[in-house]
């Protein structure tokens, strides 16, 4: 297992850091996932590229497990069963295999394409900046920020569409 | 009675921000019956969703703590031994209650 685990830790944490954006829950997932994987790994026979296996890990092991992670508290919450699920670990989308490095030029690409303001925007918001820091910045309120976020979001959806079809 | 709701751009925010801090289960705790029922009939908030996940992934991704693989290792090592130990323990059961039939 151990040549396994060391081939394929950082792909498989990365991707779950998507989902989580939790480091500590990542490594509690994945710990779960390899045993799943030691215990039952005739979904790995024919893997063809780092890829292929991305795909069939996350489709029969890493997404039964994140459902897992929130399962709990669900009793708890307004949302659905089906709607956690969704949120928490959700089928895979357009450019949800990308590999990290691809997926950072094709964002600063996307990104160029935008309003200087949305830009600003966003951009501040991946350095790590409160929405409240954002509407000082932009010299606007939160509820503007947030519109902003979602509208360029949108907009982002819609590039990341043309691009995979281009693809 | 004024309507506290949060929008549907709101709670995308709030999701986005809450992903990117590690603290999903604030967020979700965070939604009323009404919120949810937006989020389940709004397809802008789930295709967003999916875009937040990725520019969180490239924004994030790299400086995320990630553990050392060598202790890690040892994690799923003992957490295999765990698995063997507690099927043998159900076969010897298993067995066992054969044996008294």
């Amino acid at each position: 297992m151990e040549p396994f685990v060391r081939a394929t830790f950082n792909i498989f944490i990365r991707h779950l850091y998507r989902y989580l954006g939790n480091e500590v829950e990542c490594e509690d997932v994945l710990e779960d996932v390899y045993a799943d994987i030691w215990e039952d790994p005739s979904h790995l026979r024919d893997i063809a590229n780092d890829r292929h296996l991305l795909r069939t890990v996350y489709l029969y092991y890493m997404r039964k497990r994140l459902r897992e992670v929130y399962r709990r508290m669900n009793r708890n919450l307004s949302l659905s069963q089906a709607d956690l699920d969704n949120l928490v670990a959700p089928e895979l989308g357009l450019c949800e295999l990308t590999a990290q490095a691809e997926l950072k030029q094709l964002l600063h690409r996307m990104l160029g394409k935008l309003k200087a303001r949305e830009r600003k925007a966003i951009e501040m918001w991946m350095q790590g900046m409160s929405n409240r820091a954002i509407a000082n910045q932009l010299k606007t309120t939160v509820g503007a920020v947030k519109m902003l976020e979602f509208r360029t979001i949108l907009k982002l959806r819609g590039m990341l569409k043309d691009y995979t079809e281009e693809d | 009675m004024a309507n506290t709701n949060r929008e549907i751009q709101e709670l995308l925010a709030d999701y986005a921000v809450a992903l990117r801090d590690g603290c999903l289960p604030g967020f979700l705790k965070s939604l009323t019956r009404d919120e949810a029922q937006s989020i389940k009939g709004s397809e802008d908030f789930w295709e967003a969703t999916e875009v937040v996940r990725l520019v969180n992934s490239a924004g994030f991704g790299d400086k995320a703590v990630m553990p050392d693989v060598g202790l890690f290792i040892s994690r799923v090592d003992a957490a295999i031994v765990s698995r063997q130990k507690k099927a043998k323990a159900s076969t010897r059961t298993r067995s066992r209650n054969h044996a008294n039939l």
